[in-house]
């Protein structure tokens, strides 16, 4: 996030797209609706009604995968409507004139009907967004796992820079990100392409710099993403596998691929707190301990770095992820692998990555976290970032086009698939909640959400199975009739290893992110015949 | 022997009575912990747990009297049958510094496991129990105790009532085993003056005034009785309702709970109980998919009808003590208060 999460409550335009935040981040969730109950104007983007887009003035239920048509559509009217800020457009980026002259090209009647919404919608929404200097974009996975994700974020970053709504306090491009640590994971490197701190691993003086410490020599080359290594295949470059508290025999798209390299994998070893599906085909599986159990950071979206105290030592033989590492690593002959804590941990990170500089845990012990960058003892944090200036220097325009997704809906599979997390009661692969009784009582199995009219069409009833088919696959899945979703459109979540939705998924992917196309694949419905 | 009824005891005196409570029973009190948290904790060492009286312990009684989750008995099974075993008695226990509206909810517990028979374990902990309240000179942030009749201060109810008079207390017995504590402790204590009485009478006034937050809970009692919540609120309330069980489990009076048999193996098991909370679909869910309740729409229904309407209704008073402590946890702001601000609000 380029903002802090206490600012969206103060905002005066909450624009939200790709995120059903109520469900998925509580937290910034209950921050937004407290700027709706201030006053301020709500508008969400996403193809479902979801509780937050019943809670929006304007909900603009696009067709799935328009997002840059609709963004386009929206700078467009800005620009007519003489809504753009010259002043931050001329101070502050470049390469307007381009994206301005291809936006006038373009049709506002044709855009609209790309996405589906009425253009006085759109044009409602755009002036609203433009005409506050405290409007914030918060984006989620509905924008980036497209398989133009890359290019419905740049639409994204453009939409604000048009409107001068980046750089300073209750305005910025908020990506809200989906793990309590995921941001924590890519500051520290879990990345291909780049060293702790997002230095590129092509830089050979940043190389040069860990290499001096690691005492080992670091590639130059980048390595590979997730879905590139899942798939690799039957004959694929990736021969073993460390894998610590992650899934993708569940999660990833496309999975009789990610089968197929699993099985013909020579060794495969999972780290994790319970036995996942993904650990039982693991030749080893170490038992990891859990965030209760060890000391740590965990960085959340704003970019805060918080202390987790250990609550209670280690259960039985679990071990925390660390010491796992450092264990194999030593086997391994690999030096420095004797860290007496996380703190001796925490003292090289602030060594080596700038970014937390000045991230030391007697300062992170006496606060609630500080924000990154935080570039020495004496700093105090940032608040929301680019203020005086962009990363890069000046805020970059560039023109994104729409594309259509990779599969559109046929006359075989008519239907578009989107999927997504659930509920409240469960959490990506439910390795965690679906060892709750609780919460397993509250949603006990997968749903496919489908409208009325399609249920009606398919003369199917509600709690109905059907089988839902893709290209790539089929599942039996229980339907729950719902305005939620529009006509053409069901959704479900990847919950449930019973119905491995990700079956049906594409692994077309973004080819800059290389983030999978989750969010849309063309699948049919078929009623389930009782014999 | 003398029947003391109120005494004063000077603040220097508090540590040495506790100290010596302490050693014929358990002693609870509110406790801040390194982390900044406030809890009703045990005392292990009263000189190195201080207690803190300046801040509401987030934790009610209620998970000492009905716990999170308990062992109501355990179970074996062999070539007779099925073998029950009670689990360990309760221990005396006192309670020091409960406030006003944590008491009052006690209260309203007491009823609620009284029929259609005395719960053994809920019975077993409560006659062991001495409540010590200290009444609210400086209501807390979310604080409505006036508005729904349980506090600042206690008319009736609890063993011993503390008044904080500045550099001391006044000590009022209001049951049996009270006055017994006074009695026996009596060398600690000094009489009652004309000037305590008028100071304590004026704190009571200004606790009174101190208020942050006007809550018309009778007037939403009433006007329940009358009329019916209009579709919109609840729609609004249920679309805004996180579904995490928070206002139910720290609420002092919300009882709601469930019952599991856990097998530890072919022979032996536990049975269990938890708490659980009305607005969970689950907890009204019955076979075949039937649901009283459409979580959709009426999340939260049950649960603001059951304190405000029908309980009115059986007892005569809301069974919500105004601890506020649902308004500081709600994710969704749907808290008690924002229903009963939106329904005495609305014109109709």
């Amino acid at each position: 996030m380029t903002n802090s999460i206490e600012e969206l409550g103060s905002a005066d335009v909450l624009l939200v797209t790709g995120s059903n935040t109520t469900e998925t981040h509580p937290q910034i969730g209950r921050n937004i609706l407290e700027a709706v109950d201030g006053g301020a104007k709500l508008i969400v983007i996403d193809p479902r009604r979801t509780d937050l887009a019943k809670e929006a003035h304007i909900h603009l239920n696009l067709r799935p995968g328009t997002d840059i048509a609709l963004i386009n559509c929206m700078m467009r009217i800005i620009l007519d409507e003489d809504l753009a800020d010259d002043l931050f457009i001329s101070m502050r980026t470049e390469n307007f004139i381009p994206l301005r002259d291809y936006l006038h090209r373009l049709d506002l009647d044709e855009l609209s009907a790309t996405t589906g919404i009425e253009l006085k919608k759109i044009h409602e929404a755009a002036c609203i967004y433009a005409r506050s200097s405290k409007s914030v974009i918060c984006y989620c996975l509905g924008v980036t796992q497209h398989s133009c994700g890359t290019d419905n974020v740049q639409a994204v970053a453009n939409l604000a820079m048009l409107t001068g709504n980046v750089e300073k306090k209750h305005s910025g491009v908020d990506p809200l990100r989906g793990q309590n640590n995921v941001q924590g994971a890519c500051d520290m490197a879990a990345l291909p392409a780049v060293l702790p701190g997002y230095q590129a691993i092509t830089d050979s003086a940043i190389r040069d710099r860990f290499q001096a410490v690691w005492k080992r020599e670091i590639p130059a080359v980048p390595g590979l993403s997730l879905t590139e290594m899942t798939h690799s295949g039957k004959d694929g470059a990736i021969r073993a596998m460390f894998i610590m508290g992650e899934n993708p025999l569940i999660s990833d798209p496309h999975l009789s691929r990610v089968q197929e390299t699993f099985e013909n994998l020579d060794f495969l070893a999972v780290s994790d707190i319970f036995l996942t599906e993904t650990a039982q085909h693991a030749h080893v599986v170490f038992p990891a301990a859990s965030f209760a159990e060890k000391r740590g950071t965990i960085t959340n979206s704003e970019r805060r770095v918080q202390l987790c105290r250990q609550a209670i030592p280690p259960i039985a033989n679990c071990r925390p992820d660390s010491e796992i590492i450092m264990e194999l690593g030593k086997r391994l002959d690999c030096p420095g692998m004797d860290f007496e804590s996380s703190d001796e941990i925490m003292e090289e990170i602030s060594l080596l990555t700038p970014i937390y500089g000045g991230m030391h845990y007697d300062r992170l012990e006496q606060s609630h976290g500080l924000q990154w960058p935080c570039w020495n003892r004496d700093h105090e944090g940032t608040e929301f970032l680019h203020k005086y200036y962009f990363t890069r220097g000046k805020g970059q325009f560039t023109i994104t086009r729409h594309q259509e997704p990779a599969e559109r809906p046929d006359r075989t599979y008519p239907y578009t698939l989107v999927t997504g997390r659930g509920s409240y009661h469960h959490y990506h692969t439910a390795t965690m909640t679906r060892n709750s009784k609780r919460l397993v009582r509250e949603y006990p199995e997968a749903l496919l959400e489908i409208n009325a009219q399609d249920a009606k069409t398919l003369q199917l009833q509600d709690g109905e199975k059907v089988e839902l088919l893709s290209r790539r696959g089929k599942v039996r899945i229980t339907i729950t009739i719902t305005d939620r979703v529009q006509p053409g459109t069901v959704f479900s979540s990847f919950h449930f290893f019973e119905v491995p939705i990700n079956q049906l998924t594409t692994s077309v992917m973004d080819p800059k992110s290389k983030c999978p196309e989750f969010k849309v694949c063309s699948v049919n419905l078929q009623k389930v015949k009782h014999d | 022997m003398i029947d003391l009824q109120e005494m004063i005891l000077e603040k220097d005196r508090l540590i040495p009575l506790l100290r010596k409570l302490k050693k014929e029973s358990r002693l609870i009190a509110p406790v801040t912990n390194k982390h900044g948290d406030t809890l009703l904790s045990e005392i292990n060492n009263i000189d190195r747990d201080t207690i803190d009286l300046d801040r509401q312990p987030q934790n009610s009684l209620k998970s000492f009297f009905l716990p999170q989750q308990e062992i109501l008995a355990h179970y074996s099974v062999d070539t007779t049958g099925y073998n029950f075993t009670a689990p360990e008695a309760a221990k005396e226990t006192i309670y020091f510094g409960v406030r006003s509206c944590d008491l009052t909810a006690l209260l309203y517990m007491d009823l609620i496991f009284s029929k259609p028979a005395k719960d053994a374990s809920y019975y077993d902990r409560r006659n062991r129990s001495v409540i010590i309240t200290l009444g609210c000179n400086d209501p807390f942030a979310n604080c409505f105790c006036e508005a729904t009749n349980s506090g600042p201060y206690l008319d009736y109810g609890y063993d011993l009532q503390f008044i904080d008079l500045g550099s001391s207390y006044y000590v009022a017995a209001g049951r049996r085993k009270g006055a017994d504590l006074l009695n026996k402790w009596d060398y600690f204590f000094r009489t009652v003056e004309e000037e305590d009485q008028k100071i304590r009478y004026q704190l009571f006034l200004e606790a009174r005034g101190r208020f942050n937050r006007n809550i018309q809970v009778s007037h939403a009692c009433h006007k329940l009785q009358e009329e019916e919540v209009a579709e919109t609120i609840w729609e609004k309330l249920a679309g805004r309702c996180y579904d995490c069980g928070g206002c139910a489990y720290v609420c002092p009076t919300c009882t709601c709970f469930s019952v599991d048999d856990m097998a530890i193996d072919d022979s032996h098991g536990t049975r269990i109980r938890s708490w659980d909370a009305c607005t969970s679909s689950g907890f009204t869910r019955m076979a075949g998919n039937h649901n009283p309740t459409d979580r959709t729409r009426h999340a939260l229904k049950q649960r603001f009808l059951h304190k405000l309407k029908y309980d009115y209704q059986k007892h005569g008073k809301a069974s919500c003590t105004g601890c506020g402590r649902c308004v500081d946890i709600c994710f969704g702001g749907v808290d008690i208060t924002t229903f009963i601000e939106m329904f005495t609000r609305d014109a109709s």
